[in-house]
Order: C-alpha cells, then sequence, then structure tokens
C-alpha cells in the first residue's frame, strides 16, 4: 500500500502548500494595497521615504545593467532577424519585427527576470534574515505591521520602477537594433528609429507596460512571502533566497505566455 | 485614581516664571508642558514646580532636558522646584538628578 | 480602561500545539500592575511558547489571553495597536533592525507612533540609551555592538514609549555575570522609577532569585507552582527541587510509547 501511496501522498501535499503558497500571497497582496491606501486611518502609515528607499534600490541601482543588457538584446534580435528573414528576401521587415517583439515582450521580459535576480532576491533575503533574527516578531511587537513597514513599501516601488525601467529597456534594445542593422539596411540609424516609431502602435507598448506591472506584483509577492516563510537560521535564508528567484523567471515566463497567447489572439 | 488632576500653568512671579505642573505627565499631554517650558522662557528665569507630579513619563523629562538647554543657550537660569519622589526617581534612573539644578522651593530658586 | 486590581496579564486555559505535540496543557496565568515575575523552566518547558502567546505572535488553539484588559485574539486592529503601544519586549538576541544605528532603532516606536517633535524624540531616545549605560552610543550600527550592548540597546528600544508592561526574554544568556548582574539592577530600578510591571523569562536561577516578586515554573507545559522566591525554594515539589538543584531529571519509560516511538513511520 505504501508504495501505491506514498506518491500520491506527496504530490497531494505538494498540492496542498502550492495553493497554501498562492493563498498566503494573494493575502500579502490584499494586506499591502490595504496598508498603502488605508493605512494612515488606522496608524500603520505607508511612509514615503520606504518607497523612495525600494525605488532607489529597485529602480536606480538597476538602471546601468539594464541598458546594457537591453543594448545586447537589441543587437541580439537585429542580427537574428537579419540572418532570418535575409533567407525570404524580406529584409525590410526587420524593422517592425524587432519593434513589435521588443516592446511586446522581451523588454517587459528581460527587465522582470532582472530585476526578479537583483530585487525579489534581495527582498527574501532581507525578510528572511529579519524573520530569523526576530526582527519582524519585534516590529509585530512594537505594533509596526511588519507587512506594512516590510511588503508594502516595496510592492508600491516596484509597481512604479519595473514599468519605467521597461520603458527603458525598449528604448535601448530598440537603439541596439538600429545601431547593429541600420548598416545592413542601408538606412542611417536615425531613419531606423524614425521608421519604427511609425510602425509601433500604443497598443505594443502598453502591452510591455501592462505585463510589467504584473510581473511587478509577482516578484514582490514571490520574494516577501518566501522571505516571511523562511525557518531554519542562514541556511534557511539561503534557500528561500534561491527559490524566490526560481519560482519568480518561472512564473514570469508563464505569465508572459498566457498574457501573449490572450492578447494575440 | 488620579489624585491630582493634571495641571500646567505658568505664574508671572515679577520676571521670574513660575512653571508649576501637576498629575500624571505623559506621551498625551507632555507636549503641552514643553510648549508652557518654552514659552516661559522667552521672558526670563524659569523654575518649574513638581511637587504634585505623581508620575512623570520620558516624554515629560524630555520637556524639562530641551528648556534646561534652551535656558542654557540664552543664559538664563532654569531649575526644577520641590521635585516628587517619582520625579526624582525618574531623574536619577537617567542620572540626571545630578545634571539638573534642584531646589527645595520656590524661594530657594529666585535667590538662586 | 481597567479596574486597579484587574490583573494586567490574565490568561486561562492557554494550549498551544506545535503539528501533533501539545506544548502548553491548559495554563493559567497571571500577573499584577507593579510586579515583577519571572517564568522559569527549562528548556522545552514551553516557556518560550508562554512567552509567544502573551506576546500575540502566537494565536492560541483554546484558552485565552488577555493583556491590560483586552483579549488579544479577539480583538479588533485598533485594540491590539492600543495593546502592543503599552508594551515593550526585549528579545533574547536583541532583534535590533541591522539596517537602522542604534539610536534610531531607539526612537523607532516613537517616530511610528507619536506625534512628538523631532527634538523630544531624539531627547527621549537618548536618554532612553543613558538608562542602559550607552550614553553616546546612538550613531552605531547594531553589528558594532558587542553581546551585552545589544541587550542593554534592546532593552532601551523595548522602554522607548514608556510601557506599562515590559517583557524580557533571558536578560542574562550569553553574557558575562557582571553585564548580567547589572541588568538584574537595571530591571529593578525600571520597575521602581517608572512604574513597570516585568515579566521576564529565564533559566538562570541567581538571577530569577534576585530580581523576582513572583516566580512561575513551567514544565513540560504545565505550571508546577506559582510563588514567592522563598516560597520556590522551599518548595517540595521534586521537579522543583530538580531544577533548582541542577539534577538531571528523571526519564519515566513508558514501554509501549517508547516501542512506538521506536518502530512507527509516521510517529
Amino acid at each position: 500500500m505504501n508504495t501505491l501511496t506514498r506518491p500520491l501522498e506527496s504530490l497531494g501535499r505538494a498540492t496542498v502548500h502550492a495553493f497554501a503558497g498562492v493563498g498566503y500571497a494573494a493575502a500579502l497582496l490584499g494586506e499591502s494595497l490595504y496598508f498603502a491606501v488605508f493605512g494612515w486611518r488606522i496608524g500603520q502609515p505607508l511612509r514615503l521615504r520606504a518607497v523612495l528607499e525600494q525605488m532607489r534600490q529597485i529602480g536606480v541601482d538597476a538602471l546601468a545593467i539594464v541598458t546594457l543588457l537591453a543594448l545586447t538584446i537589441g543587437v541580439m534580435l537585429g542580427i537574428q532577424f537579419i540572418a532570418a528573414l535575409s533567407e525570404f528576401g524580406a529584409q525590410s521587415q526587420v524593422v517592425v519585427a524587432v519593434a513589435k517583439s521588443v516592446t511586446r515582450e522581451f523588454g517587459a521580459l528581460i527587465t522582470a527576470i532582472l530585476v526578479a535576480g537583483r530585487s525579489g532576491s534581495a527582498l527574501a533575503a532581507r525578510i528572511g534574515s529579519m524573520s530569523v533574527s526576530q526582527e519582524v516578531d519585534a516590529l509585530a511587537t512594537m505594533g509596526i505591521e511588519p507587512v506594512r513597514y516590510l511588503a508594502a513599501p516595496a510592492l508600491i516601488a516596484m509597481l512604479v520602477m519595473l514599468p519605467v525601467l521597461t520603458i527603458l529597456a525598449d528604448a535601448v534594445a530598440i537603439l541596439g537594433a538600429a545601431l547593429y542593422s541600420s548598416p545592413a539596411l542601408n538606412v542611417t540609424p536615425a531613419a531606423y528609429i524614425s521608421q519604427t516609431l511609425s510602425l509601433l502602435s500604443a497598443g505594443d507598448v502598453w502591452q510591455g507596460i501592462a505585463k510589467s506591472a504584473v510581473f511587478a506584483v509577482l516578484i514582490t509577492l514571490i520574494g516577501v512571502s518566501t522571505g516571511f516563510s523562511v525557518a531554519g537560521g542562514a541556511e534557511g535564508v539561503g534557500r528561500a533566497t534561491t527559490r524566490a528567484v526560481v519560482l519568480s523567471i518561472c512564473w514570469i515566463i508563464v505569465v508572459d505566455m498566457i498574457f501573449s497567447f490572450f492578447l494575440n489572439r | 485614581m488620579n489624585a491630582v488632576e493634571n495641571t500646567c500653568v505658568t505664574e508671572d512671579l515679577g520676571g521670574y516664571a513660575l512653571v508649576r505642573v501637576g498629575g500624571e505627565v505623559d506621551l498625551s499631554w507632555s507636549q503641552k508642558v514643553r510648549d508652557a517650558i518654552l514659552a516661559a522662557l522667552r521672558g526670563g528665569d524659569v523654575g518649574v514646580e513638581l511637587s504634585r507630579v505623581a508620575y512623570i513619563d520620558s516624554s515629560g523629562i524630555a520637556a524639562l532636558v530641551e528648556g534646561f538647554q534652551t535656558a542654557r543657550g540664552k543664559g538664563r537660569r532654569f531649575a526644577l522646584i520641590a521635585a516628587s519622589k517619582p520625579v526624582l526617581a525618574v531623574l536619577q534612573l537617567a542620572r540626571l538628578d545630578k545634571v539638573f539644578v534642584l531646589f527645595a522651593d520656590v524661594e530657594a530658586a529666585r535667590a538662586g | 480602561m481597567t479596574s486597579a486590581s484587574a490583573p494586567l496579564i490574565d490568561v486561562t486555559k492557554l494550549e498551544a500545539w506545535y503539528g501533533r505535540r501539545r506544548i502548553l496543557n491548559g495554563v493559567d496565568f497571571a500577573v499584577n500592575a507593579g510586579e515583577i515575575r519571572v517564568i522559569m523552566g527549562g528548556s522545552g518547558s514551553g516557556k518560550s511558547t508562554l512567552l509567544r502567546h502573551l506576546l500575540g505572535l502566537h494565536k492560541p488553539r483554546s484558552g485565552t489571553v488577555r493583556l491590560l484588559g483586552v483579549d488579544i485574539a479577539r480583538a479588533s486592529e485598533r485594540e491590539l495597536l492600543a495593546v502592543r503601544r503599552q508594551i515593550g519586549v526585549s528579545f533574547q538576541g536583541g532583534a535590533l533592525l541591522t539596517s537602522l544605528s542604534v539610536g534610531d532603532n531607539v526612537a523607532l516606536p516613537l517616530r511610528e507612533h507619536t506625534n512628538l517633535d523631532e527634538a523630544t524624540i531624539r531627547i527621549m531616545s537618548r536618554l532612553k540609551l543613558e538608562v542602559v549605560n550607552l550614553g553616546g552610543f546612538q550613531d552605531l550600527m547594531p553589528a558594532q555592538l558587542s553581546g551585552g550592548m545589544v541587550k542593554r540597546a534592546a532593552l532601551a528600544r523595548a522602554i522607548a514609549m514608556d510601557p506599562k508592561l515590559l517583557f524580557f526574554d533571558e536578560p542574562s544568556a550569553g553574557l558575562d555575570p557582571v553585564v548580567s548582574a547589572e541588568l538584574d539592577e537595571l530591571i529593578l530600578r525600571l520597575r521602581d522609577a517608572l512604574r513597570m510591571t516585568i515579566v521576564v523569562v529565564t533559566h538562570e536561577l541567581e538571577s530569577a532569585f534576585k530580581i523576582a516578586d513572583s516566580i512561575t515554573v513551567l514544565d513540560q507545559g504545565d505550571i508546577l507552582m506559582t510563588g514567592t522566591v522563598d516560597a520556590v525554594r522551599h518548595c517540595d515539589n521534586e521537579r522543583i527541587q530538580d531544577l533548582l538543584n541542577r539534577r538531571p531529571r528523571e526519564i519515566q519509560v513508558d514501554a509501549d510509547a517508547y516501542l512506538k516511538r521506536l518502530t512507527e513511520e509516521a510517529a
């Protein structure tokens, strides 16, 4: 009986855990938004300073790496599209292919993955080590709601900064593609970019921004909830950090796929 | 339970302001004591009479400290008068009894 | 809010479970205003679990915990916040926020809960550091402090709001005897000067006997007794005498249960 039921049992347990995890994350989202909007009424105000500090860590500190990566992705897309489309003699379609794939897909995706690696893990590590050293308990007993003090500022900052970084990544990636492919297409980079602008619709850009807002929620919730549920000392913090990054990236990619499916039907 | 009502009144004794504080000085109204002391210091020397203080918390002590520091900055005299036992206990806890100028009564404080 | 005679802490029939293990077996516990109560017990006695319930960090499985007259498991956010503003907690490891300086740690509750003038907050928080003999250390970061200093800074933060009720978890754990004696002295002075009611959780007998007005002895989830220092010292309960004389306890073997623990898959 054991050999038969054990895999079932562990599958069942894993499912329960997964649902519990999703439920916990949803509760965190609700509470964070509640404190952000109504916190000041019950003596638990969201501090602007904390939000700004998080915005600096999540956004400003990531500017250089996002720019660098977006530029690389742009060049890469230029290379691939020129190679692929020239086989059909459709080189002129490179501009539109790059423009749409960057704004709808790659800008948001690359930025989110990067921020998940930088800030999702940092959130999990910070909150995790605070849980281990009883700092979270201390906040609670001081009457400072840990969710309000630790999670809400991160969520708001992420919701602002991830779309901003995504717009930056869009622009830089297209610039990268322009720099690489304009010689091959016999146009100036300026002409390439003005052609891009005429081909892009607002909907393309909005699609990427909407996704990035969803990714922002995912990254924060996964980082914060793994952080709060850390048990087992320093090793637990390390595990939680890894888990936060892997989970965030998996969710980002899956959700991205689902979004793309429904938005491009 | 409150034998003495929370009071804070300033009397002008001809160039010497006497702030009489009584009751339980805590977070809920210690800012009033602070404001009264700082206002009195605009006039001249100040004495704070504390004989009817049944309890004082650290926000109340902070008001006294700020008053003392302000008085020193202006070259004024600032004294605590007839500090009650609860006040003395808190002052001693922070070793402030060795910092403040303490007098037993108003006459002694004015004579300085 | 409460009449003067009502106990500040009133716990009735508190049960706590950790998974399938029962940690507290229906504990009754009350502390009166102005008292220094020591909760004593070996490791695994349930004293930390009791403390976590008193702090509202765990919800009781059954039974009630009343702090300052409020049932904390059923209180609204607002009531709970009002209670928490009147209690201070000094955790075993200090639990200072590592991202804030010592001074900011002590000032944190004041900044979060009061509209006091920043000058007043500065004086109050530095005053508290003076009280715990850390005057002038406000700009250091927690990582730069020694173990004893962390404990004292944590105490300064716990009393930042002049709480009515102060909890102190293992004040002397990991400290040298002189520093822990100083802390004991400080606890006594805090009660006398600031009229605090203090609950100390410890396994250090010497410190317990020095500071306690009354002692609650906890063992394997049961309260063995609550009484004055003398009553506990002269109690003829065997387990208490074991604790006092540091005798290893006699472990009773139940053959059936023992075999079950050894052999069953899901024990």
